[in-house]
């Protein structure tokens, strides 16, 4: 085995704290290597450390932030050089970020700001950059690179930006690349094809890749090493092909248990919440969440077991579980029932745009999920809203065979408290300033309730039937996670008891193991509570596990619509089939 | 990280609850000096005591004299009446009045709001002062009306602030959601656009005291606010100013420390208001 290019020992990162002044420690003895030509994965769910790691190698740290260990880049320590000569390094690293937007200049042409970090570290003309610049867009598959070298930052899809990123970072050309999340927020389809890119370049260039994320199932195919953060410490490290075969540690498995896979039976999420960097346990960080931690977990921080390729750090490694096989479908009343929502020839417009949603009927009964999957910029989000009645529209939208658009104000007020919606980012969706006793007691204030003591009662039975404690009221949207605020959200859609949920990509704001737990309780409630569903996303596996159809949005059209199971069998329309075949499979394992 | 350590430790320390107790506790200090002492110390004002011009605070004269011998305690006094009384009622005016135009504009459909906006350029494009001279030209300024025409002049950069903000939240997903679930306009403005806008909306109430205050101070100079004899902090400042090479400082420190500790009370009422309410950013 060679030199690594890139080797972290035992490092750790503490942060002032503006509460207390006292430092939090945020990672802790992180052992990690990269070698040239692999990809290293760091994975871990927000909070972990995993992008304090990497600022801390490149000594980009927020003020005040102290370091420890040793980081050891092509031989030098990192963590000794002066600001002078690290920056000289830098270059030589080059970072990826999960924005692209927000990190290329958009006043710039891209040519320009790839060229600038040739002309900065290899030195040469004006022309001498530009021609590379053109060799390495077209390298990271920027069609037509020539013709597109003074474009601006906006002409570009957000997978091609990425891509420009990536050439930019390359331009410096650099013996480690530091990617951090570059996949998050793209979908599915893109974010694979710009995982392959960099899978492919490590090995042209021999380029060491460091590759941080939370979504475990991406890297399955393409990291060479990984290492699982749980709360600022590993958990599991090794050669991924032995980590995927067998993973051990109870976080590691609940974390790929939690990603939804076509074909599942039942998810399980990770109860409980992680641990507050100041509070940490002292053993086993994930002992009070762990389904097989014993009284020895809390002692101390539990010794690796494995060797060498591949080890956990657990007292009691389990044995990979198999995931059960099945759809369960909804016991929905199909056949003659006339349908709870149509939709007949909607149309959406902006402007003199192309149309967002082009003449798209379809009908949902009462207690089905329907999935609507799509691309960004498909229109599925568009199509929600209309079906809210939140945004103009052509074509007839009926409830109950009453067509929306031609009912009375006042009716069309109480038609439209019959679908309530659960968007995509619970920050966004709750008022901050108001407590969530006041939110939700705000749509029941609303339907005429004034009584104190029955606001009360009612707050807490809507907190019951989302899983959360009834203490939570108290607090403001920003005292509580993502996850429980997003189950407030759909505590509020279920106040006035709609018959039709929207769910706007209700899971894609959260860590991976708040997602399953979030589905299984979109799945119980619109049983429960015989709601109709329409489930929006990108994440197809997600919808397949909870729609009893589904349909493929393309560029404002319905290209296929048909039950789950046959959808996922047999596609019949090739970008359904696409985009199925990036969708985890339970198969593989 | 969203929702990670990163975020926790950047969260803003929320204020001590000591803030709101203690600006009310300031504003009950000043309003009583300037209601209540007058019961107790009943110099006149304006009396003139030519054998002791300039005096130093003394047992009979607690804050000293002024040029022309009058009691300056009485004075700072007399002035402090007349300065809150027509200062925090034009603060107020000025507030609910560009609170609800701006909220309005905010709200209402485009062209409307478009409208509304072309009128408020043309309120800010009117000069204040020569406003205020014009009518202190054909009006006789009493209180009322100067509380009045102080309003008309400094409501317009509030209502398009509170506009400019109202743009911002109305199409925010909780506010969609609140739409969705019945509610009309009113309800949105007071349950979401208000809380929501209440730190901005605080700090700027306490600035229109404060700018109330030294405008007061201002159009005294010109001979234009509260009338002569009686007087306001502001024109109490300015006199003793002039006079600075004599370094009357009992007749400067009582109406600038005055000046400040109001508008200390109205900052500490406005951010212990926002404490309480609370909110996690």
């Amino acid at each position: 085995m060679s030199a690594p290019i890139l080797s972290l020992e035992r490092l750790g990162v503490g942060l002032p704290s503006h509460g207390s002044g006292r430092p939090v420690t945020v990672l802790e003895q992180l052992d990690l290597t990269v070698q040239p030509g692999e990809m290293t994965a760091l994975v871990g769910e927000s909070g972990s450390g995993k992008t304090i790691a990497a600022l801390a190698a490149m000594r980009l740290l927020p003020p005040g932030g102290t370091t420890e260990g040793v980081v050891r880049f092509d031989g030098i320590d990192l963590l000794a050089q002066d600001e002078r000569r690290m920056r000289a390094l830098r270059g030589r690293i080059g970072m990826v970020f999960q924005n692209p937007l927000s990190a290329l200049n958009p006043t710039r042409t891209i040519g320009a700001q790839v060229a600038d970090g040739h002309r900065l570290h290899a030195g040469g003309s004006a022309a001498q950059a530009r021609v590379r610049a053109i060799d390495l867009l077209g390298e990271v598959g920027i069609p037509n690179p020539a013709r597109r070298l003074d474009d601006y930052p906006h002409q570009f899809s957000g997978g091609q930006r990425q891509r420009v990123m990536i050439a930019a970072a390359l331009a410096c050309d650099p013996k480690l690349l530091i990617a951090d999340e570059p996949t998050t927020g793209l979908d599915p389809l893109v974010a694979r094809q710009i995982l392959a890119l960099l899978a492919g370049l490590r090995r042209s260039h021999g380029l060491g890749v460091l590759f941080i994320t939370h979504d475990l199932s991406i890297v399955a195919d393409h990291a060479d090493r990984l290492t699982v953060l749980y709360a600022g410490r590993a958990v599991e490290w090794g050669a991924a092909r032995r980590f995927f075969a067998a993973p051990r540690h109870p976080y590691s498995q609940a974390l790929l248990g939690a990603v939804p896979r076509l074909g599942q039976a039942s998810l399980h999420g990770i109860p409980g919440l992680l641990p507050d960097p100041a509070r940490r346990p002292p053993g086993c960080r994930f002992a009070p969440r762990c389904a097989y931690a014993q009284a020895p977990c809390e002692v101390a921080y539990p010794p690796p077991v494995g060797d060498a390729g591949e080890a956990a750090a657990c007292l009691y490694p389990q044995p990979a579980p198999l995931l059960e096989a099945g759809h369960a479908a909804a016991a929905f009343e199909a056949g003659g029932t006339a349908p709870l929502l149509a939709l007949e020839h909607v149309t959406v417009r902006y402007g003199d745009a192309a149309p967002s949603l082009s003449e798209v009927s379809l009908e949902l009964r009462r207690g089905e999920c329907l999935g609507i999957v799509g691309e960004s910029g498909s229109g599925k989000s568009t199509l929600g809203r209309a079906i809210l009645q939140m945004l103009p529209y052509q074509g007839r939208i009926l409830l109950d065979g009453q067509d929306l658009a031609a009912l009375p104000r006042e009716a069309l007020r109480r038609a439209r408290r019959r679908i309530q919606p659960v968007f995509q980012d619970p920050r966004e969706s709750l008022n901050p300033r108001l407590r969530v006793r006041e939110t939700l007691a705000e749509p029941l204030r609303l339907v005429g309730m004034r009584d104190k003591d029955r606001l009360a009662r009612e707050v807490a039975s809507l907190l019951a039937k989302v899983g959360l404690d009834p203490s939570l009221a108290d607090r403001f949207p920003g005292q509580i996670s993502g996850g429980q605020a997003q189950r407030v959200a759909v505590a509020r859609a279920l106040a006035t008891r709609p018959d039709i949920i929207v769910l706007d990509e209700p899971t894609s704001a959260l860590d991976v193991s708040t997602q399953a737990t979030l589905l299984t309780l979109l799945r119980d409630l619109a049983r429960s509570e015989r709601l109709a569903t329409l489930f929006i996303s990108h994440d197809i596996a997600a919808v397949s596990w909870l729609a009893d159809r589904i349909a493929v949005l393309r560029q404002g059209e319905i290209v296929e619509m048909a039950d789950t199971m046959r959808m996922i069998a047999q596609p019949n329309h090739p970008y359904a089939a696409a985009l199925i075949d990036t969708a985890p499979r339970i198969a593989r394992r | 990280m969203r929702d990670g350590v990163a975020a926790r430790l950047l969260s803003r320390r929320s204020l001590p609850r000591g803030a709101l107790l203690g600006g009310l506790l300031l504003a009950v200090l000043i309003l009583a000096l300037c209601f209540a002492l007058p019961l107790v110390w009943t110099a006149d004002p304006y009396a003139l005591n030519p054998v002791s011009p300039l005096a130093h605070p003394s047992a009979r004269f607690p804050l000293g004299t002024d040029e022309i011998g009058r009691d300056n305690l009485a004075r700072v006094l007399d002035a402090g009446r007349a300065t809150l009384l027509v200062a925090i009622p034009g603060a107020v005016i000025t507030f609910l009045a560009g609170l609800i135009y701006g909220l309005s504009s905010g709200l209402a459909p485009r062209w409307a709001d478009a409208v509304l906006m072309r009128l408020l350029d043309a309120v800010l494009a009117l000069p204040g002062l020569v406003v205020l001279i014009f009518f202190a030209a054909i009006l006789r300024l009493s209180t009322p009306s100067l509380i009045l025409l102080l309003g008309l002049i400094s409501w317009p950069p509030l209502a398009r602030l509170v506009r400019n903000e109202t743009r911002a939240v109305r199409d925010r997903d909780y506010v969609q959601a609140s739409r969705q679930m019945g509610a009309g306009l009113f309800h949105v403005a007071t349950t979401h656009l208000l809380r929501v806008m209440a730190p901005v909306l605080a700090v700027n109430f306490t600035f229109l005291v404060g700018d109330m205050v030294l405008v007061l101070s201002a159009l005294s100079f010109l001979g234009l606010g509260v009338q002569p004899p009686q007087t306001s902090w502001g024109g109490l400042l300015e006199s003793a100013l002039q006079l600075v090479a004599l370094d009357p400082w009992w007749l400067i420190l009582p109406p600038g420390l005055l000046i400040f500790a109001s508008l200390l009370s109205a900052s500490l009422i406005g951010q212990g208001l926002l404490a309480r309410q609370g909110g996690g950013r």
